[in-house]
């Protein structure tokens, strides 16, 4: 599969909409999660005091980030984890696989994280001499099918059982005959048990970082990060410095809210705390344990203005509950991170200038900001980004050229009423026999679906005609 | 990588947050009792337990199958533990053989004709292991990494059984993060410390949840009586 780039956004969604499949492909996930999110809100009466609890717990963190840093970093010394500091995503990149490199390793198991993928850790791999093997059932999918993944909890969901069959019979050692999903899941036990066992180093990523005692913990339901972990000699955790809280307690108003937010499950399967390399006497586990904290563009997030996006616990709800995200699904974005999150973050990790086009896909209907498990303004952020895009002149001439039209028509209160009410004749000759389809310069609405042909009115004419009515019934 | 690239990276992290703070110049202790305060609305954020007794809660919680792939049982004493195992074994039509954590207080009990010593890395294998806490309000289990507590044995076997005492039977996971941090106060942090809530599953093949992804596919909790 091609890998889609942000600067062709406009391009990609045409490409989406036109598959006919993926719509229903992505509502088989979206709407579940929707509904089961839904569910777990119910049946958790506390949840709005769980919700302020989080966002209090991330705020607080992020105003003394530097301090928890610097915490962090003591703490997880202490506890016999070489830390490492990597301002871009190249140097993180970097770090891991000079550290794979020290260690001569030839295969490496990796344990799903967004971070990963973030700072190209994917790829830097594939370039190299050493053989990435990725342990999430997700991940494992579209490391063999080649794709990049198209949502942050469920990388695969754009794979059908039918496209895993064939990758299992093409891949698998002992692939089964079976089309079913269980048995599916079994190959790939199979295929993975002696991967795990026999890998050189485990990297994972970290859900959160606890300052005061230098932890890292991962967050699955297949155990994955444990057996990603544990067996190899060398564990690397790759993290943001946004995973940051100030202890284990902390982090548990978050897991209440990350689990429920993503899945609708009450807390996963598998939740586990990581303090540095094996104790000298331990059955098991690694004998060397390295941290990379990255940057790539957070702090730059948090001197402009977006410092709520540093909130994001990666949950994915604003992605499952996004009318834009739904229809075009996460491969259009051309980032890691898709849907409203994404469209926030992206420009950040990349730039404006290539990343701006996401920003305006959004409809503003508020409701990724209503799901936030920590009350990001998700929308109030994307507007401000899309004025940050305005001023720097990142959006074509023809759109600058007309929204300078309309903000000259919108001005003038007549000349904007005679205007809407002569669209409205245009727009009535064009409805007439189906021709609507074929209005000029409608052509990126009405090449995948219907316009709806508009009222006979226009708002003020209808809106003056009621308040005429309204003056007549309240004359005493 | 090189160490001036590192620490320069380092530094330049921490000058942009430094650039960016609405610097509040807050001191050490400033900051934790802002982030004490945090805490105390733990009370009235998280969600109710089905019993005000813990041990109960828990049970609960697994019998009205809100753990994936959890049963439980509360015997009376360790003594009985073989025979709780020789149960699940004819429940689920396995041999007799499975790998017991390697703990005076489990290996000695009388096992009779189970083989109690069964390597693990094979796929389809019992595990049985004592827990160190349990928590009520999410169904887990919670086991710390040590000499003879291997994570692996929480994660190959096909099979898990979780001995947990009732007397560590915690309410919530606040409950849990207060007693680790008083392990940590000690210097005492375990490599690794789990909270283990049901068995190893996966929904990312259309969305269907299938047991056993990686490692358990069943889980039996077994409360104990005594101390």
């Amino acid at each position: 599969m091609q890998v889609n780039k942000p600067e062709n956004f406009n391009e990609n969604v045409i490409k989406a909409l036109s598959q006919p499949n993926l719509k229903k492909v992505i509502r088989r996930t979206t709407d579940k999660a929707e509904s089961k999110r839904a569910e777990a809100v119910a049946s958790f009466p506390e949840f709005e005091k769980a919700r302020l609890q989080g966002q209090k717990v991330k705020d607080h963190t992020i105003k003394h980030m530097g301090h928890y840093l610097a915490e962090f970093e003591k703490n997880a010394i202490a506890q016999g984890t070489i830390v490492h500091w990597a301002s871009t995503a190249e140097e993180a990149s970097k770090i891991v696989l000079d550290i794979c490199r020290q260690h001569q390793a030839k295969t490496v198991t990796r344990s799903k994280s967004m971070l990963g993928e973030e700072i190209g850790l994917t790829h830097a791999f594939d370039n190299s001499e050493i053989e990435r093997i990725e342990t999430d059932l997700a991940e494992h999918i579209i490391q063999l099918a080649g794709d990049p993944p198209s949502h942050i909890v469920w990388p695969a969901m754009h794979r059908s059982r039918e496209d895993v069959v064939k990758l299992f019979r093409e891949f698998h050692k002992d692939p089964t005959q079976s089309e079913e999903i269980v048995d599916l899941v079994a190959s790939a036990r199979r295929d993975l048990r002696a991967k795990f066992l026999n890998s050189d180093i485990g990297i994972s990523g970290s859900n959160f970082l606890l300052a005061d005692s230098g932890s890292s913990c991962t967050v699955t339901n297949e155990g994955n990060a444990e057996l990603t972990i544990t067996p190899p000699k060398v564990h690397i955790v790759t993290a943001g410095i946004e995973k940051l809280v100030p202890s284990m307690a902390h982090a548990v108003p978050l897991l209440r809210l990350l689990t429920r937010s993503a899945t609708g499950a009450d807390i996963t399967q598998y939740i586990t705390f990581h303090n540095g390399p094996k104790r000298p006497n331990d059955a098991d586990g690694p004998e060397e344990c390295h941290i990379v904290l990255v940057d790539n563009g957070r702090t730059k997030m948090l001197a402009n203005g977006m410092k709520e996006m540093l909130r994001c616990i990666r949950c994915g709800a604003c992605m499952n509950h996004c009318v834009v995200y739904k229809h075009i699904g996460g491969h259009a974005y051309g980032s890691v991170y898709p849907g409203p999150m994404g469209s926030v973050l992206t420009p950040h990790l990349n730039s404006l200038e290539v990343a701006n086009k996401q920003t305006h896909a959004c409809t503003m209907n508020g409701r990724c900001e209503e799901v936030c498990p920590v009350n990001i303004p998700l929308p109030s952020l994307l507007r401000s980004l899309r004025a940050q895009s305005w001023e720097q002149k990142y959006e074509p001439l023809t759109n600058r050229f007309f929204v300078n039209v309309f903000a000259q028509v919108a001005k003038r209160p007549r000349l904007f009423q005679f205007a809407s009410a002569c669209s409205l004749i245009a727009m009535k000759i064009f409805s007439r026999n189906g021709w609507i389809r074929f209005m000029p310069m409608a052509s990126g609405w009405t090449r995948n679906r219907d316009l709806i042909a508009p009222d006979t009115n226009t708002f003020m004419q209808q809106y003056n005609a009621q308040q005429k009515a309204k003056k007549l019934t309240t004359k005493p | 990588m090189t160490k001036q690239t590192n620490d320069l990276s380092r530094a330049r992290i921490f000058k942009a947050i430094e650039d960016a703070s609405q610097n509040t110049n807050m001191d050490k202790q400033a900051i934790d009792a802002e982030a004490l305060d945090i805490l105390s609305e733990s009370e009235f954020a998280r969600p109710q337990l089905l019993s005000s007794d813990a041990s109960e809660a828990l049970m609960m919680r697994i019998d009205a199958g809100l753990v994936i792939g959890t049963t439980c049982e509360k015997i009376d004493s360790l003594m009985n533990l073989p025979n709780a195992v020789k149960q699940f074994f004819s429940q689920h039509n396995l041999p007799s053989v499975l790998k017991v954590q390697a703990l005076e207080s489990l290996t000695s009990l009388s096992w009779e004709d189970i083989a109690i010593d069964v390597d693990i890395q094979q796929d389809n294998t019992v595990g049985l292991c004592m827990a160190e806490y349990g928590v009520a309000e999410t169904g887990s289990f919670v086991v710390h990494s040590s000499a003879n507590m291997p994570i692996l044995l929480n994660f190959l076997p096909l099979y898990l059984i979780a001995v947990v005492a009732k007397s560590k039977v915690l309410h919530y996971m606040d409950d849990y993060a207060l007693i680790a941090n008083a392990i940590a106060k000690k210097g005492e942090t375990p490599r690794n410390m789990c909270l283990i809530s049901g068995v190893s599953g996966t929904t990312d093949i259309e969305g269907v949840l299938v047991q056993g992804a990686h490692g358990p596919e069943r889980l039996h909790v077994i409360i104990i009586e005594d101390k």
